[in-house]
């Protein structure tokens, strides 16, 4: 299960003493992160310890306090979240963010970046403009429905699909823009035991192809097979990281979280 | 069939139509409630207006505006949808970017009821209450707008203006682009997350409705002949709102429908009844317009109750070569 | 220099009928979250129910107790029929704005018809004048102010030391907690229709006792007045509310010393606008009307 020896050696994401303070709570109390590329890192800690806000603000779905975020040697502390996207540091969301009354491969085809059809001047060309990309796009999108077997629904309205087939869809979704970091909130939660099975071989897939992760994730077991490292958050702070094991080791984190 | 009506029926369809399928570009497919649509095919009218007038000496200088370049068509035309999209520009600027939506839409639901006070007062700009009349329609100084003949022209010109509207709109939606509007009406936050800059997308399409919204008003001004606030209040755009819901949100089949039944089925049920004066006489005065109200009002809460998607839902996308 | 002194005088009527209406309007957003458009339009039917008793020879004073209670009832009933019924169906928020908007157009054209276009008033006597220093104002425009400083009171009162207040709070801040916490939210929310709409009932007699002439029409204007203190407060914040009525009470009547009556409304828009774009939250709410990235 080791993965090929890493080539680079610059963290692809550093978070620096990052802060969110939001009506008098301090969801994120000074957190330094490093993300190493090509690898899974994890994100756990008890309820409340502020992980999903910590992924919010990497995001910038959130504003941080204080505290810079360099992605591939870039300061991104201020870049909208629309532009990380563009960057392709990519999130997904702890509760469905499907696009409801737009079908399966809808959502996979909007989220594609480089659609010359997605522009009003690319819309008002009219479709002989935008058709050759269009169809590349469709063609990607299926394979990934293909991969993660979602073929037969493509034509249906994502709001109809189950927690678990809502999940694999903005995995897929977030896929379509080639992030080179995917931030995953709880992509298990929710989700039938069976599918997570799948979920899990997904992402190990992805990892093999180089893909670098960041995923909050409540289910230990899940984490202790997929993650190579693991931070662990507890009322806005880091209060360790490294392998399960040596976390385990740890006294403070076995009280302060680990259970089993 | 008598072709003056045919030609005011005719018109009047094209005109709601090219509104609704304005305003389904905003709220229909983007999401945009924009409670003071009607500000801007005011703003179309009178730019339309000034631009086809005389000087405000002329007529013996009884009303008071600006501009008066007396241009010919299709110049006041053009005029009208540039100043529907000027006027985007700052509108849009205020109330798009930092605001949450129900904000948005109550900020230009103010907008529009200021604009029409503002204009009101204003004696000197565009006529003030009473507004600005006998303006000339497009080709009048040709051919006489009174005849039948010149009926069939205006038809005529109105259907190239919802062609093209038509059109544009139709691209629009039915494009990559309008599939991240639509994922934007969806789930903005979403949209952000995979790239898609809300604040732009919305401004654009502000602009673009603004620009078509402007047309129709340049369209109206050219066939009555004549603009006053009286005609644009706010609730002016509820109508068109009314005729959305009804019609088909997020399509512009169900925006030409919705056109069809509401603003101009209104209208053509109300003339009938006034028509009939044992009806007509019922009540108090303007019973009928204020019952007309009281239907929209209806129509709006039994169709977002019963049937939110309208009478015509938005088509589901599906794509040729997938499986079976 | 009188005349703003004058104009200050002015200013505290009109603060006292803005703050009147702006804390009931802010009170029903912030606790049930719903941007009531149709506040105008109760207002002013309330107006008109004290307009009849008053033509009947009935006090003006009954009638705003009159109608006060016919704004509770009113407010209830639209809130129990078609404001919750919508909510929880799933409505969308902005879905609400056009239901509300949809039922204020109905109200207002349903009134229509029975009370007639033309502009109608009270037969009062405002009393004698009486004159602090250059501020010259009528025996019934102090009694307006002293309404308007009792009830602020009551409302402070209210949401600090009384179990209910301290509910209305409790689900403004957070409804799904309030309710796990054991606080009858269904009770609550129809506390605040009542309380709130006999605000919205008692203020709409007080403008219209405070104008010279109202009529059905009157309804959106006193709306934007309404919005504007009301955002400039700070979205569903009580005291905002009372803060903003100050300042747009007094700028209003200023600006109407200065250059015209008739732009009462166009500058309070005008601070909507600035509101809105200098800062958005308004003075005291943390998040109000921004965007929920904020």
């Amino acid at each position: 299960m080791s993965s090929p020896p890493a080539v680079a050696t610059r963290p692809m994401l550093v978070a620096t003493d990052i802060h969110r303070h939001f009506e008098g709570m301090r969801a994120v109390d000074g957190v330094s992160l490093d993300v190493a590329p090509g690898k899974i890192t994890g994100l756990i800690g008890p309820n409340g310890a502020g992980k999903s806000t910590f992924l919010a603000v990497l995001a910038g779905t959130l504003p941080a306090t204080s505290g810079t975020i360099v992605f591939e040697g870039e300061d991104i502390t201020h870049v909208p979240a629309y532009q990380r996207a563009r960057r392709r540091l990519v999130r997904t969301f702890q509760l469905p963010s499907e696009f409801a009354q737009l079908t399966v491969l809808e959502n996979l085809l909007v989220a594609a970046p480089s659609n010359k059809g997605d522009s009003l001047f690319g819309a008002l060309m009219g479709k002989r403009y935008w058709d050759v990309d269009e169809h590349r796009l469709i063609d990607e999108a299926r394979g990934l429905l293909k991969r993660f077997g979602m073929s037969a629904k493509e034509s249906d309205y994502a709001g109809t699909m189950s927690g678990g087939q809502k999940r694999l869809i903005e995995i897929m979704r977030a896929l379509m823009l080639h992030p080179r970091l995917l931030l995953l909130d709880e992509p298990m939660s929710g989700v039938h035991p069976k599918i997570v099975e799948e979920i899990q071989h997904y992402l190990q897939d992805l990892r093999a192809g180089g893909l670098t992760i960041l995923m909050v994730e409540h289910e230990l077991h899940m984490v202790e097979r997929l993650c190579d490292t693991v931070v662990v958050m507890a009322q806005g702070k880091v209060i360790g990281s490294g392998t399960m094991a040596s976390l385990r080791r740890q006294q403070e984190i076995v009280d302060a979280y680990l259970v089993g | 069939m008598n072709t003056y009506y045919a030609a005011n029926l005719l018109i009047y369809a094209g005109i709601d139509i090219i509104a609704c399928l304005a305003l389904n570009l905003q709220f229909g497919v983007s999401g945009i409630v924009n409670f003071s649509f009607i500000v801007f095919q005011a703003v179309g009218a009178y730019a339309a207006a000034v631009l086809s007038l005389p000087p405000d000496t002329a007529n013996g200088g009884f009303q008071h505006y600006v501009g008066g370049l007396q241009l010919p068509f299709p110049i006041p035309w053009i005029g009208g949808a540039i100043a529907g999209g000027l006027l985007a520009i700052p509108v849009g600027f205020v109330v798009l970017r930092k605001l949450r939506s129900d904000y948005q839409a109550i900020a230009l639901l103010v907008l529009s009821v200021i604009a029409n006070t503002v204009i009101t007062n204003a004696d000197k700009f565009l006529g003030g209450a009473a507004g600005l009349a006998l303006v000339p329609p497009p080709f009048s100084d040709r051919i006489d707008p009174n005849t039948e003949g010149y009926q069939y022209l205006y038809i005529g010109i109105t259907a190239v203006a919802v062609v093209i509207a038509f059109a544009v709109v139709n691209r629009v939606v039915n494009s990559p682009y309008g599939r991240s509007l639509r994922a934007m009406r969806e789930r903005e936050i979403a949209a952000a997350a995979i790239g898609k800059d809300p604040v732009n997308l919305k401004m654009t399409i502000f602009i673009a409705g603004g620009v078509i919204a402007g047309l129709s008003g340049a369209i109206l001004v050219g066939f009555i002949q004549l603009w006053a606030p009286s005609v644009w209040l706010y609730p002016e755009t509820i109508i068109l709102f009314a005729a959305i819901i009804v019609g088909g949100r997020g399509n512009n089949i169900g925006a030409i429908l919705g056109a069809l039944l509401v603003p101009v089925g209104f209208e053509e049920v109300t003339r009938l009844l006034n028509n009939n004066p044992n009806i007509a006489n019922l009540g108090p005065p303007n019973l009928i317009s204020a019952l007309q109200w009281v239907a929209i009002g209806l129509l709006i809460l039994g169709f977002l109750w019963f049937r939110p998607q309208g009478v015509r839902p938005e088509a589901r996308r599906v794509f040729e070569g997938g499986p079976d | 220099m009188n005349i703003f002194v004058a104009a200050f005088g002015f200013g505290l009527v009109s603060m006292s009928v803005i703050a009147i209406a702006a804390v009931g309007f802010t009170m029903q957003f912030g606790i049930t979250n719903m941007i009531n458009l149709a506040y105008g339009e109760v207002m002013i039917s309330a107006a008109y129910v004290a307009y009849y008793m008053n033509k009947a020879g009935i006090s003006i004073w009954i009638g705003m107790v009159a109608g006060a209670l016919f704004g509770a009832v009113f407010s209830f009933l639209l809130n129990r029929f078609i404001y919750a019924p919508f909510m929880r169906k799933g409505t969308a928020n902005l879905g609400m704005v056009i239901v509300s908007l949809a039922v204020s157009l109905m109200i207002s054209n349903l009134l229509l018809p029975i009370v007639g276009y033309y502009s109608v008033s009270y037969q009062e006597d405002a009393g004698k004048l009486i004159r602090l220093g250059s501020i010259v104002l009528t025996r019934d425009q102090i009694i307006v102010i002293g309404i308007a400083v009792v009830l602020m009171l009551g409302i402070h009162a209210l949401l600090t030391y009384t179990r209910l207040g301290k509910a209305m709070r409790a689900t403004a801040a957070n409804p799904t907690l309030a309710r796990n916490c054991g606080i009858p939210t269904q009770r609550v929310i129809d506390s605040v229709w009542l309380i709130t709409g006999a605000l919205c009932g008692l203020a709409g007699v007080v403008a219209a006792l405070n104008a010279d002439s109202f009529a059905i029409a009157n309804g959106s204007a006193f709306l934007i007045t309404i919005l504007a203190a009301a955002v400039l407060g700070g979205a569903g914040q009580p005291y905002g509310a009372m803060i903003g009525a100050v300042l747009i009470g007094l700028i209003t009547e200023w600006s109407a010393a200065a250059w015209s009556p008739e732009y009462k409304e166009v500058v309070a828009f005008g601070i909507l606008v600035l509101v809105m774009v200098l800062r958005p939250q308004g003075l005291l709410a943390k998040r109000g009307a921004l965007a929920a990235a904020g």
